[in-house]
């Protein structure tokens, strides 16, 4: 019914269709307006409607569409038009064929040409086709600069301002000023140099000691000295990780209250591993490797799986593609510069990428899932564990999603893990990975038996302390009655008048408790029986276990000793076991027997109850030497698979295996991406660390390298940044030092003195100056309590729970930091958005000036703050003295005399505000009132 | 260096101009080079019809068939395609041509089957001008407006939303908004709240309005909350208000001395003024925000007791107190984030009648509340949407984006009372009589507001005719 609705509809278009040609046949145009038709209507036409499919980025059916001399050309099933004869015309024929089968474009995408547009082809086809004679195709995307191999530029060789270059990075940046009559700003102040320096390597201000050393240093090595030292300081880590967590989409977990949904608990662990790796300078593409993939490069390396954290971030509970789409998109514009998003639905609309290729790319990560697995120290994973990838659906098939609908898979066959063919430059090799036991029997790490132990003999201690704490209790009422048997009267303790007691009456008190406490005392110590046949059971058992772990493992087949050994040690198991029931028997029994003493009235049910227990008692007793080999395995637990609800958001998934192999598909990715031939990554990398340090990217859409981003300010620059990344090892600890020694790094942010350049360039797009840079959030808080002397350097652990916070006085890099959970203060100065954050915003909102003047953090440092500068003798220059002290220490520089008569001025107006308090009082709280200024001073939060 | 003359450096900071008026100051005072450019002082260019802007933007694309430009055509041949009817030309190519699109995906296609209106027209008020049944309070307010049907853009996605705010389309770069432009331009009618406030979310477009103003320029984000007005509103410590003040008085001097070393800084400016702000909005925020002194007939006018209307009606009622007390230009967006609520490209019926129904009480009230209180004529209150919606259907009961015609409103602010300017063809598909660019909005609103945008325009920063666009003197009272 709808398709011959379909149908008559299309005989009407194809009737008016005819009909608005003889009105167009009617009014041919002259061939110099066809040509204007073609240049500002038709080929805009075809542009947005045809070439995605038929022009540089794709040739479907041969056929290229980008220009007429491609069009005569035609494709694999012709000519696309011939000059004047419309009929003959391919193109024309297939975009105004009824049938939508055969129609172009195609059915989804998009309605058809109008009747108006197909008239408007044939009109031009009909006038010859003119065309521009020079009319040039579009560019082809595999000469995009991202998608060309990087090689190493040669660096340029700079005619004038040779004085200022240090390093090559100068003479690339130098070369543009030259090309465009720029003059560099000249180097800025050795205190702000300084500054900038901790601020960028550690994240944390210089304190005024080390301000003073520095400033006394007259060696000329004195910049490389401290850069040299601020790399190898622990702090660095963390400074640089909290990047990298922006980049890499660090989250702790989230959900809807305490219902887990998303991310990882535990996931700082892979924040601890970042931190880690950075102070190792661990190298780049090493890190990339094992985020994707440590689970079958390193199966058996527990600190190294900490790094899938990356892809365990990824984890939602509900629902696969929502998870993978993250997955793809991420691992696209946080490794790669490739919005491999936008090929869901549809091929891409600007670069080479197919909609293909975005389910070759989730089909690497089709079977990971993630798991908790046991840490040595604690066996409660809910306070504990390592959140790790493995593949646990080894056969799931990709399915291509029909226009992006989840619900539309096309099922005819299931898509292999692949690359764009745009950045193809190898062969993919997908071994499988077979996995050492530990990796799939987790319980078989050694510390998940010791750790049953260890609780076994913490029970047995726990069991004696509990023990003697009963016989001293005996000792003491024994000791009563035997005071109340020679003196009765001495004995009786002077208690409230209203519970005297007669004397005759405590006698029989005190020995009714040493009775009941003999007994309890049997209670006990049968308890230690018990814990100690426990812990024996445990280990002869373990011991078992183990054997039978070792015999399973061997590849030889089993000796008949070997045998044998076995056999004993799995009767020595459960004789243990039976010896541990003997004891239950004997505790149960001594209960009873007290219990009779306690509760007479109960009698005749106690005594039928301990009847029966000796009963057992002598089962028990007889079993244990019976012969038996089955022993009750250990409750051992290595690992937990992290449970989705894929099916049904109300109920767990089935349970997962942890398979003997993996796919090996990560691996092959983590290989390609970090493999030095890969066009991108390196670019991706440099281009971040660069943006870092210097406020401001070469390429400006840091997450775009791909034919709508924007290129770089300073392509040649990049490549050889890229190129010292990957020649160096990847070590980013050598970029970051190649950049901070740079003449760029070390400009003035200011502008004075430069109106030249800034009449020529006032957006500094081409570098002529530093960049101010407003810090980051975590840079502001922990500068305020490193400046109070508060902040609290323990590294790593657990993240600070929101609860916390207030009170904290960790890096904030520690801090609990979810979608559902951001710290207030934090989420002020434009804190990292864990969705997506390649850049953080620099925002400047009155609501950051009520967070740094009204919050308690700053309250607070301001007082310590001031409180410290007395100590240390600060005051003694009077408030003159304190001013200068507190500039140096807040501002890393001296006030200029109009700063301090400013300041010297709001003292005074502070110290007049003084309501019956001391004169030295008045004196404190005005320079409390001043260290607060300067904390909202904007030379504060900037780095200049 | 040090002879700036801080007492009208400090003056230039508190009429709350700063970015590059604070460069501006600088040239002024011969501290740097080119004395040619004059910048703006903070008064009108001429005499003003109005002093403060409501802009109320639908994010999504509203569509204009059903909300205030009836075609009775659309329903008669719906199910026909536009070639079957006797408008067919509406489609011609040439006429097309004005679109640009600026991420080509499933959406902003040609729909070729007319999808007929969901929704009746009845004429309203003296004025006779029809509006759809699913804005009956707006309806009723029909004689305060000028409808203005014959808008068009050129931006067939929701880039649209910042094409609208800033004239230009996004292929072209980066432009300062509307807003920012009027806060660039003008002083401050109360120095205790900001001048430029952002209600409500606006995710598809760049959160920055100032750009190249600076981002001193940036409309002040606001969110709504009588419960928690302003985040770490009050000192968390002792610290009197007086201790305080001499504080802020340091902190803004002791910055503006770094504005003399770091020349150019709009950074440093922002940072200035914002302090400024800050310390005021403390005290001034929160009171706006407490409806406590409104009586119980203004709260249920805005809908406070609806839960479909409580949270555009309170945001409202705040924009109503906020410019009551001075502020320059409240920006409010409907319709969330994304692409906006409002794009309906399936389901349109119950999308516009659900989304109407949120909005329509609340805005109705507005208007008769600024009237009542005598701050219309003063006040101009803008009803936009980034696009129309085309007269085919997208699917079965959607419709797509539409860049060829839609239509804004406006009221107050010397804007004629119950007209109706401009006209799109019989299906609603072009504007075809007294077609307007988005600039010519802004333009008018500039114009009611006594500004000239020739005359705002930055050296080195030189400005299209279209960017400035013409004021719809039609429209005007």
């Amino acid at each position: 019914m709808a398709n011959a609705r379909k149908q008559s509809l299309h005989t009407k278009q194809v009737t008016a269709f005819f009909f608005f040609l003889s009105l167009v046949h009617g009014n041919a145009l002259p061939a110099g307006d066809q040509l204007r038709v073609y240049n500002d209507q038709l080929k805009p036409l075809l542009a947005v409607r045809c070439f995605s499919c038929h022009g540089s980025l794709k040739q479907e059916a041969g056929l290229r569409l980008d220009t007429v001399e491609f069009m005569l050309k035609g494709g694999d099933s012709g000519h696309g038009i011939v000059k004047g004869d419309p009929d003959a015309s391919l193109l024309l024929a297939r975009v105004s064929e009824p049938n939508p089968a055969l129609r172009m474009p195609p059915e989804d995408e998009g309605d058809p040409l109008t009747v108006h547009q197909l008239g408007m082809l044939r009109a031009w086809i009909t006038a010859n086709s003119p065309t521009d004679p020079n009319e040039k195709p579009e560019a082809d995307p595999r000469d995009h600069w991202a998608f060309v191999p990087r090689v190493r530029p040669t660096v340029p060789t700079v005619a004038v301002k040779s004085d200022w270059l240090k390093n090559p990075i100068d003479a690339f940046i130098s070369y543009v000023h030259e090309k465009n009559n720029l003059v560099p700003q000249p180097q800025a102040d050795r205190a702000i140099l300084v500054r900038r320096l901790f601020i960028d390597l550690v994240g944390l201000p210089p304190s005024a000691e080390e301000l003073a050393a520095i400033d006394s240093d007259t060696s000329p090595d004195w910049y490389a000295a401290i850069v040299d030292r601020l790399l190898a300081d622990p702090r660095h880590g963390e400074r640089w990780a909290r990047h990298w967590m922006d980049v890499w989409r660090y989250s702790d977990w989230w959900g809807l209250d305490e219902e887990h949904r998303n991310s990882q608990k535990h996931l700082w662990h892979w924040r601890d591993w970042i931190v880690e790796s950075l102070n190792r300078d661990t190298p780049y593409d090493e890190m990339v490797r094992q985020m994707l993939a440590a689970d079958e490069l390193y199966p058996d390396d527990p600190s190294k799986l900490r790094a899938t954290g990356y892809l365990a971030r990824h984890w939602f509970s509900w629902n696969r593609t929502q998870w993978l789409d993250e997955t793809v998109e991420h691992v696209g514009k946080g490794l790669l510069g490739l919005t491999m998003n936008c090929s869901k639905c549809h091929d891409h609309k600007y670069d080479p990428i197919q909609q293909v290729d975005y389910y070759r790319m989730r089909a690497f990560f089709e079977p990971y899932h993630v798991r908790l697995d046991v840490v040595p120290n604690d066996m409660d994973l809910k306070r504990d564990g390592i959140p790790r990838v493995f593949d646990g659906v080894l056969e799931a098939p990709t399915y291509l999603f029909v226009r992006g609908e989840e619900n539309k898979p096309d099922k005819s066959h299931s898509i292999e893990p692949g690359v764009p063919a745009i950045i193809a430059f190898k062969d993919l090799t997908i071994a499988p990975v077979v996995l050492p036991t530990v990796a799939y029997y987790p319980e078989r790490q050694p510390w998940i038996i010791d750790a049953q132990l260890d609780a076994a003999s913490r029970a047995v201690e726990l069991a004696q302390a509990a023990l003697t704490k009963i016989v001293l209790a005996l000792v003491a009422e024994q000791q009563t009655l035997q005071r109340l048997a020679v003196d009765p009267q001495q004995a009786i303790e002077p208690a409230a008048e209203s519970t005297v007691v007669p004397h005759h009456h405590a006698q029989a008190i005190a020995q009714t408790a040493v009775d009941s406490l003999e007994l309890e005392v049997g209670v006990y110590q049968r308890a230690v029986d018990i814990a100690l046949a426990e812990k024996h059971s445990i280990e002869r058992r373990a011991a078992a276990t183990r054997l039978g772990w070792e015999v399973s493992d061997a590849v030889a087949p089993v000796s008949e000793t070997v045998q044998e050994r076995m056999k004993q040690t799995a009767q020595l198991a459960v004789q243990a076991e039976r010896e541990l029931a003997v004891a239950h028997a004997q505790h149960n029994l001594a209960k009873l027997r007290l219990q009779l003493l306690r509760t007479p009235a109960d009698k005749k049910e106690v005594e039928k109850a301990i009847d029966s227990v000796r009963n057992e008692l002598e089962k028990a007793r007889s079993a244990v030497a019976e012969p038996g080999e089955l022993f009750t395995p250990l409750k051992l637990i290595g690992a937990k698979w992290s449970t989705t609800r894929f099916r049904t958001t109300t109920a767990d998934d089935p349970p997962l295996a942890f398979p003997a192999t993996s796919t090996g598909r990560r691996r092959a990715l983590a290989t390609w991406i970090t493999d030095p031939r890969n066009p991108l990554t390196a670019r991706v990398a440099a281009n971040q660390i660069w943006m870092r340090h210097m406020g401001r990217p070469l390429v400006s859409t840091v997450f775009d390298f791909g034919r709508k981003g924007n290129a770089p300010s300073h392509p040649e620059l990049l490549d050889w940044l890229a190129s010292e990344l990957v020649d160096q090892g990847w070590s980013m600890k050598h970029l970051h030092r190649l950049i901070v020694t740079s003449a760029a790094y070390q400009m003035t942010s200011s502008s004075f003195g430069a109106e030249s350049n800034m009449g020529l360039d006032p957006d500094n797009r081409l570098l002529w100056r530093r960049d101010a840079m407003r810090l980051e959030s975590q840079v502001i808080r922990d500068a305020i309590l490193a400046f109070s002397g508060t902040l609290d350097l323990t590294f790593g652990g657990p993240s600070v729970p929101p609860t916390a916070q207030a009170d904290s006085k960790r890096r904030s890099l520690y801090f609990f930091h979810s979608n559902n959970d951001r710290n207030p203060f934090l989420k002020m100065f434009d804190d990292a958005d864990v969705k997506e954050c390649y850049q953080r915003e620099q925002s400047i909102v009155p609501q950051q000036a009520l967070a740094l003047s009204n919050s308690r953090l700053v309250h607070d440092a301001a007082a310590q703050i001031t409180k410290r500068l007395h100590a240390a003798g600060q005051s003694i220059g009077g408030d003159a003295g304190f001013i200068a002290q507190a500039f140096i220490l807040l501002l890393n520089r001296s006030p200029t005399k109009d700063e301090l008569a400013d300041c010297m001025q709001a003292i005074e107006g502070w110290q007049k505000l003084s309501s019956g308090e001391t004169l030295i009082d008045a004196n404190h709280r005005a320079h409390t009132h001043l260290v607060w200024a300067l904390i909202n001073h904007n030379d504060f939060i900037t780095l200049r | 260096m040090n002879h700036l003359p801080r007492r009208t450096f400090l003056a230039d900071l508190g009429m709350g101009f700063t970015g590059l008026a604070l460069g501006a100051m600088l040239h002024r005072d011969g501290l740097a080079a080119g004395a040619e450019w004059t910048p703006p002082n903070g008064q009108p260019h001429f005499a003003p019809r109005a002093k403060r802007v409501i802009w109320l933007f639908m994010n999504g694309g509203v569509s204009h068939l059903e909300s205030f430009d009836p075609k009775p055509m659309v329903t008669k041949y719906g199910g026909k395609t536009i070639s079957e009817t006797p408008y067919a030309a509406v489609q011609n190519p040439a006429r097309l041509s004005l679109e640009r699109a600026m991420a080509p995906d499933a959406n902003g296609q040609q729909r070729n089957t007319l999808f007929p209106l969901q929704i009746g027209f009845k004429k309203h008020g003296e004025s006779g001008i029809e509006v759809s049944d699913w804005f009956p309070h707006i309806a009723r307010t029909i004689d305060r407006i000028s409808v203005v049907r014959s808008m068009w853009t050129s931006d067939s996605n929701h880039m649209a939303q910042t094409q609208f705010h800033t004239g230009r389309n996004m292929l072209d770069g980066e432009f300062p908004t509307l807003g920012a432009w009027v806060h660039y331009g003008l002083g401050s009618l109360n120095d205790n709240l900001p001048q430029f406030i952002s209600i409500g979310t606006r995710e598809y477009w760049n959160k920055k309005d100032g750009l190249y103003l600076g981002p001193a320029h940036d409309a002040v984000p606001l969110r709504i909350d009588p419960q928690n007005p302003l985040d770490f509103g009050q000192p968390q410590q002792a610290f009197s208000r007086e201790a305080q003040a001499i504080g802020f008085d340091l902190v803004k001097s002791l910055n503006g001395r770094t504005a003399i070393e770091y020349p150019s800084d709009p950074q440093t400016a922002a940072r200035i003024a914002s302090y400024e702000l800050a310390f005021r909005m403390q005290r001034s925020v929160p009171d706006v925000v407490d409806f406590s002194q409104e009586t119980a007939e203004t709260k249920s006018l805005y809908g406070l007791d609806l839960p479909h209307c409580k949270e555009f009606g309170t945001q409202l009622l705040a924009a109503r107190r906020f410019i009551e007390r001075g502020v320059r230009f409240i920006q409010i967006q409907h319709g969330g984030g994304g692409a906006g609520a409002w794009d309906a490209h399936s389901g349109l019926q119950a999308n516009h009648e659900k989304l109407a129904l949120a909005v329509d009480q609340p805005i109705g009230a507005l208007l008769v509340d600024l009237d009542r209180r005598g701050l219309l004529d003063e006040t101009l209150v803008l009803f936009a949407t980034e696009f129309g919606r085309t007269p085919g259907s997208q699917g079965s009961d959607g419709r797509d984006h539409h860049v060829f015609a839609f239509s804004v409103w406006m009221a107050g602010g010397g804007i004629k009372r119950g007209f109706v300017h401009g006209a799109t063809d019989e299906l609603g598909f072009h504007a075809v009589e007294n077609r307007h660019y988005v600039t010519d909005i802004h333009a008018t609103i500039l114009k009611q507001l006594g500004l000239d945008s020739h005359k705002l325009e930055i050296p080195g920063r030189k400005r299209l005719a279209i960017d400035h666009g013409k004021p719809i003197d039609a429209i005007i009272a």
